[in-house]
């Protein structure tokens, strides 16, 4: 192998895809603060057309949030990224939010890491879901893919590549 | 090594906007930071691990400080914890 394939062969590069059906929109675009100035690092929200969420990337759970709202994951070359289930839906104290995974599971893309109340969550907070990424200090690149009509497990969302630790 | 126990005052808890503050804040120091709530442990630094302890207002969690500036990192977490203003929301 020559030192460029080395080189090439040695990048962390991830693609998570959309975790729920939907529309996507960057995530400056949240009308949350907390979300749209990236307090919580940089990605994606989805408007979701239904309750379905699976997993983005293939991975582990690293965390499960008490009230079901959100999952955190982290890629085997240490991409964290949260899926958090609408905005202030901490609020709702797990009514409506059904998860299919436990803390430690490994999940490939495209496994079901919960179920939501899409007309619950509508009515009582806001639907739109920020999918983020947690340790930007780990991203070399992020590239975000066309926003727009997204199918969950299979629509590509973001491009980043990662340092090696 | 340090450890105190606190009462969080925070209005939504140690949520979103709170979370990220405080977790910026722990970064600036050189000592690790351990919140503990219960049987749940987080590493202080990381966002994930701290939203994802999901303390809500009221709750006691412990935080523990170990390192050189242990003293001055505990003052700055624990005053984070307890504010009750409306920048915390």
């Amino acid at each position: 192998m020559t030192f460029l394939q080395k080189l090439f062969k040695s990048r962390n590069i991830i693609d998570i895809v959309a975790p729920m059906n939907g529309r996507s929109v960057d995530i400056t675009e949240v009308p949350d603060p907390t979300f749209s100035e990236k307090m919580i690092g940089d990605g994606v929200a989805i408007d979701p057309s239904d309750g379905t969420v699976v997993a983005p990337v293939t991975g582990e759970v690293v965390q499960v949030f008490p009230t079901g709202h959100a999952v955190g994951l982290r890629t085997p070359s240490g991409l964290e990224l949260l899926v958090h289930i609408g905005l202030e839906t901490v609020g709702l104290k797990g009514e409506g939010f059904t998860l299919h995974v436990e803390k430690g599971a490994q999940v490939e893309v495209g496994a079901p890491l919960l179920t939501f109340d899409l007309t619950l969550v509508r009515e009582r907070a806001k639907a739109i879901s920020p999918i983020v990424i947690t340790n930007m200090e780990r991203v070399l690149t992020l590239e975000k893919l066309p926003f727009g009509d997204v199918q969950v497990g299979r629509s590509p969302l973001m491009k980043v590549e990662i340092s090696r630790n | 090594m340090i450890e105190r126990i606190v009462a969080v005052r925070l209005p939504n808890g140690l949520h979103a906007r709170p979370a990220a503050q405080f977790v910026q804040a722990a970064n600036r120091f050189k000592s690790e930071v351990t919140l503990v709530k219960g049987e749940r442990m987080a590493n202080a630094k990381s966002i994930m691990g701290v939203i994802g302890l999901g303390v809500a207002p009221g709750e006691t969690v412990t935080l523990r400080v170990d390192g050189s500036d242990e003293d001055e990192a505990m003052e700055v977490l624990v005053r984070l914890l307890t504010r009750v203003d409306e920048e915390t929301r």
